[in-house]
């Protein structure tokens, strides 16, 4: 019961964090209608500079300047994707994110080399005693400040300006572009808030229990993809139902990963995977994805 | 374009093809058929039949429902209740390709072609109609480039009744407007269609195009003997050509009859204009259409402000 | 040598003027815009097919052995493009069955062996009959793919593929009887009927005073694979199935409404792709002589999705030049670190860029400045014309002439 909880709670950290990337993915997809392969390296990019500034500036501006300095790089991306692909089509644009992605990553990997950056975050390895159950402190942090800036999301989403653009121009660009909203800039917004909240995720991902920030946090960073698509991907509500299901199916997988041992060694990173597969067989389009209507 | 030149007749065209399907050409009705998009009623209980052989036009104001008619019964849109019926079967029940196969082919509005040349386009059209598949056309069997030699021959004999003969070969991205959206009736010619739905099959046209589509679409009717339902807001074609006419408003039917009748209907009128009818600035056609047909009152319904945007 | 003549014999044929013009109109279209005439071209692809067949007498085994290595990779290229090119379905699990195919291959050609845990299962078929049921064995498993990949769309799709290449590698590792796990397992060489494509059996083989051992004569199968991988894409793309599979990828509604059956197309498209890729990971492992799991990553495939998007999505030539570019690059960077700027030799130390990772700047330079500069590819430059991609399809005309000549209609 006591490992059943501290897996739940880890889940739900996992899934926090998962939460942040795969609105990311959710926010470029409505807004551009692309998938953002580059995600990644943008989220390692600015765990990247945090571990690199610390040091010398502190924890938390260094993750506030990790966040623009990932925004700015995101809004780059965008820039040059509509820059030179104007009326291109939207695969194409999917595609380039990938071209991107290998440049950022190669560059990226490069930079950080084999070892493990720290974050130079205030939790260290400390832990939290509720009873019987222990739990890290960074994981807790990583949740609250999760729901912190989810909530602030979905509020700026609700009742903002830029939210109200941005749904309208996700319903009907068309539309939208007559009523006068700028598209370009509601993209490029979008973009930048994606690309910071990936270098937020970024900070907790590498934290502890981890060893530190390495060229695979991106990879993981990738596990947010199924999270994304799970929950269908142009639905904000559905990606943070797929993060916390994706979440709780990886820290299930890795704590029991004893009885799950007929599956294999290193099951827990493939089951996000089998787990959106089966899903996709049920619902084609993720659990709130909405099913298109074609329009002839 | 002119038709009187080609070389090929459809009557030509009749004997040559290779599947016109069993029996004689079937009805078309349509029973209380609903739909609804998330609480917007797009057609409210429409019921109408086309008869066998028979012009049959489907006219309203924007937003009446006809193009949500037409996607319904080509299978791209789900209806809330209701049936098509055709040839024994209930169309809302069936998947577009399946609807395809029993020989109801429809154009776009807004043209809807592939990459590649106008014959690619109509050979398309003849995909319901051939069988070649991955393997024997990766190995080109004889009998795949048997089939596909003689099924060009037809849609180049299509391509001449339309009068994209000189085009054939040629890429649809850099053709003029007149002529893609007559490829687009060509492909749905291809497909040898007992039912052929046509949306909007002269808008944004000259107006010797429209007069020249508008004898195609009749000599198609006589030559293949088919039955065509035709959503057009050119209301001198409708009224020349069409046998019936159904009109629709906010997706519910508002008059359905010959075209003399839907003339001069009160619903319709007010559907149209809000007020009794004023005689309007005479339609491009309308020299035409009294030229060759007895209609005279064609502008007695006059167009919406749809085609003064068009012709503008 | 027979094969060998049968690969000019066939690629002749395509070179000659076509014998039934009815059948090609693309390539009439195409050809009638063209500056050269028709003779030229022909004569260009014989004299580049007689280079290639001359090769082997000529160049080192290292350039052999890199022009296998970009073989299969043009085989493998011309199958994802038929998927991603022209039916617009996006695949990242094309290394998965790479996979399949070349441990397909090994483990229907080798004996079996070993005992206890080290136990390698092998059914010991002859080597070209494990290879064609390699093939049919990549195609078996993107059949088993084909609930999502025939009712998934596009990027939906390239996300869903995303899972093969970790479930894949997954299985790579944890089925050590079969895959021979992380260090992998050596590939029994191809033999038809006694003549063996090694150094031996017969040994010492030359010609023309030229030594044949395993390369030189692997280079021939290799040429007729593409040319056979290459033929059958044609022959596909124009034909019915062809049509229908740009018409899947350009609008679904038309097609539909023309009688295509969407579901079965894409899926089809994906089987046929997964063959392509069978038949290259075969290949790659008769080349590599070991096949190890961590060649097919994640990596790999973005390699594939690099070349053909190169090349030029949609196009056969296209996406066979992009596989050479990019199945050649880290090999040549490898081979010439030494002479250039800015280069790192693997395994030495250096402040410079090791050649995998210039490779892969490079392509990746290459991914971005095609799509925006030449989103035709290698292909479109060649033409001359760079055929955007969107030319004439309703997506990028639609607007224009709505607001144009065709007055929206509320179509709600």
């Amino acid at each position: 019961m006591i490992k059943l909880t501290e897996t739940v709670l880890n889940g739900l950290a996992l899934g926090s964090v998962y939460a942040l990337i795969a609105l990311g993915f959710v926010v470029i997809f409505k807004a551009s209608g692309v998938m953002n392969f580059a995600h990644g390296s943008l989220l390692l990019f600015g765990g990247y500079v945090t571990a690199r500034l610390h040091d010398a500036i502190g924890f938390i501006p260094a993750v506030l300047v990790g966040a623009a300095l990932a925004a700015a790089l995101a809004g780059l991306v965008q820039l040059l994707a509509t820059r030179g692909l104007r009326g291109a089509e939207i695969h194409t644009l999917t595609i380039l994110t990938i071209g991107v992605d290998v440049l950022l990553s190669t560059e990226l990997n490069r930079q950080v080399g084999a070892d493990y950056l720290t974050m130079g975050d205030p939790w260290g390895a400390d832990v939290t005693r509720l009873g019987s159950i222990t739990v890290a402190d960074a994981r807790i942090a990583g949740i609250v400040v999760a729901v912190i800036v989810i909530g602030a999301f979905f509020a700026a989403f609700r009742w903002s300006r830029w939210g109200l653009s941005m749904r309208s121009a996700a319903a009907d660009p068309e539309a939208a572009a007559l009523m006068g909203i700028r598209l370009d800039r509601v993209r490029l917004i979008a973009w930048c808030v994606a690309g910071a909240l990936a270098a937020l995720a970024a900070v907790f991902l590498a934290a502890f229990p981890a060893p530190g920030l390495d060229r695979t946090t991106s990879q993981i960073a990738l596990s947010a993809f199924p999270a994304a698509i799970l929950g269908g991907m142009d639905s904000a509500v559905g990606a943070l139902i797929g993060s916390l299901v994706i979440g709780l199916t990886a820290a299930m997988a890795a704590g029991y990963q004893n009885e799950l041992s007929i599956l294999g060694a290193g099951f827990s990173d493939v089951a996000p995977y089998l787990v959106m597969v089966l899903v996709l067989l049920v619902r084609p389009t993720g659990l709130f994805g909405s099913k298109e209507l074609t329009r002839v | 374009m002119s038709i009187g030149t080609t070389a090929t007749t459809p009557e030509a065209a009749t004997t040559s093809r290779p599947d016109s399907g069993p029996g004689p050409v079937p009805a078309l009705t349509v029973e209380n058929l609903t739909v609804r998009f998330s609480g917007l009623v797009a057609l409210d209980d429409l019921s109408f039949t086309v008869a066998p052989g028979t012009i049959h036009a489907l006219i309203g104001p924007n937003g009446a429902g006809k193009s949500t008619c037409f996607n319904v019964i080509s299978g791209v849109y789900r209806a809330t209740a209701g049936a098509v019926r055709y040839a024994d079967k209930d169309l809302t029940r069936l998947a577009p390709h399946r609807i395809a196969q029993l020989g109801v082919a429809r154009t776009f509005q807004n043209i809807v072609l592939t990459h590649g040349t106008v014959a690619d386009n109509l050979m398309l059209g003849r995909h319901r109609l051939t069988r070649a598949g991955f393997t024997a056309s990766a190995l080109r069997l004889p009998h795949t480039v048997r089939e596909q030699r003689r099924h060009r021959e037809r849609a180049a004999e299509i391509a001449d009744f339309l009068g994209l003969g000189p085009a054939f070969d040629k890429p649809v991205g850099g053709l003029a407007y007149g002529d893609r959206k007559r490829v687009e009736m060509a492909r749905a010619l291809c497909m040898e269609p007992r039912l052929l739905l046509l949306d909007e099959p002269v808008a944004g046209m000259h107006p010797t195009e429209r007069s020249a589509m508008a004898e195609t679409i009749a000599r198609v009717r006589d030559a293949l003997n088919i039955s065509i339902l035709i959503v057009e807001h050119d209301m001198g074609l409708i009224m020349r050509i069409a046998d019936s006419v159904t009109v629709l408003d906010f997706g519910r039917l508002i008059a359905d009859g010959p075209p003399e009748r839907i003339q001069n209907d009160p619903a319709v009128i007010s559907a149209y204009l809000g007020t009794p009818v004023q005689d309007t600035e005479p339609e491009p056609e309308s020299a035409t259409a009294t030229d060759t047909s007895a209609d005279t009152a064609e502008a007695t319904v006059p167009d919406t402000e749809r085609d003064s945007e068009e012709t503008s | 040598m027979s094969d060998t003549r049968d690969t000019t014999g066939t690629v002749d044929t395509v070179a000659a003027p076509a014998p039934a013009p009815a059948d090609s109109p693309s390539v009439q279209a195409r050809w009638s815009d063209r500056l050269s005439p028709r003779g030229r071209r022909a004569a260009t692809l014989a004299g580049g097919v007689l280079v290639l067949l001359a090769l082997p007498f000529y160049v080192t085994s290292f350039w052999l052995q890199t022009g296998l290595f970009a073989m299969a990779a043009v085989i493998g290229a011309i199958g994802l493009n038929l998927l991603s090119g022209t039916t617009g379905q996006l695949s990242l699990g094309h290394a998965f069955f790479l996979a399949v195919g070349a441990y397909g291959y090994v483990w229907l050609a080798a004996e079996p062996s070993g005992t206890g845990s080290s136990t390698l299962y092998g059914l010991g078929l002859p080597p070209v009959l494990a290879f064609v049921l390699a093939i049919v064995l990549a195609g078996a498993a993107g059949g088993l793919f084909s609930p999502i990949s025939g009712r998934l769309r596009g990027m939906y799709l390239g996300i869903a593929t995303l899972a093969l290449v970790f479930l894949g590698h997954h299985m790579m590792l944890n089925a050590p009887h079969v895959t021979g796990g992380f260090n992998g397992r050596s590939v029994p060489p191809l033999d038809i009927l006694g003549f063996s494509f090694t150094d031996t059996s017969p040994d010492g083989l030359a010609v023309l005073g030229v030594p044949f051992g395993g390369l030189e004569r692997l280079w021939y199968v290799g040429l007729t694979l593409v040319a056979v991988a290459w033929l059958a894409a044609r022959n596909i793309l124009r034909g019915r199935p062809g049509r229908a599979l740009g018409a899947v990828r350009d609008s679904e509604v038309a097609a539909a409404v023309m009688g295509v059956h969407l579901t079965r197309y894409r899926a089809s498209a994906f089987i046929v792709s997964s063959m392509y890729a069978g038949a290259a990971g075969a290949l790659l492992a008769l080349v590599f002589k070991r096949v190890v799991p961590d060649h097919f990553g994640l990596l790999l495939s973005i390699d594939y999705l690099a070349m053909i998007v190169i090349g030029g999505l949609g196009s056969v030539g296209g996406a066979a030049c992009g596989a050479v570019f990019v199945a050649l690059i880290p090999h040549l960077l490898t081979k010439y670190a030494d002479d250039l700027p800015l280069l790192t030799a693997p395994g030495t130390t250096g402040s410079g860029v090791s050649p995998g990772d210039a490779a892969r700047y490079l392509y990746g330079t290459a991914i971005v400045l095609v799509l925006i500069f030449a989103p035709g590819g290698l292909a479109g430059l060649a033409h001359r014309r760079p055929r955007r991609k969107g030319e004439g399809s309703p997506r990028t005309r639609r607007f224009p002439l709505r607001t144009r000549t065709t007055p929206k209609e509320h179509t709600p």
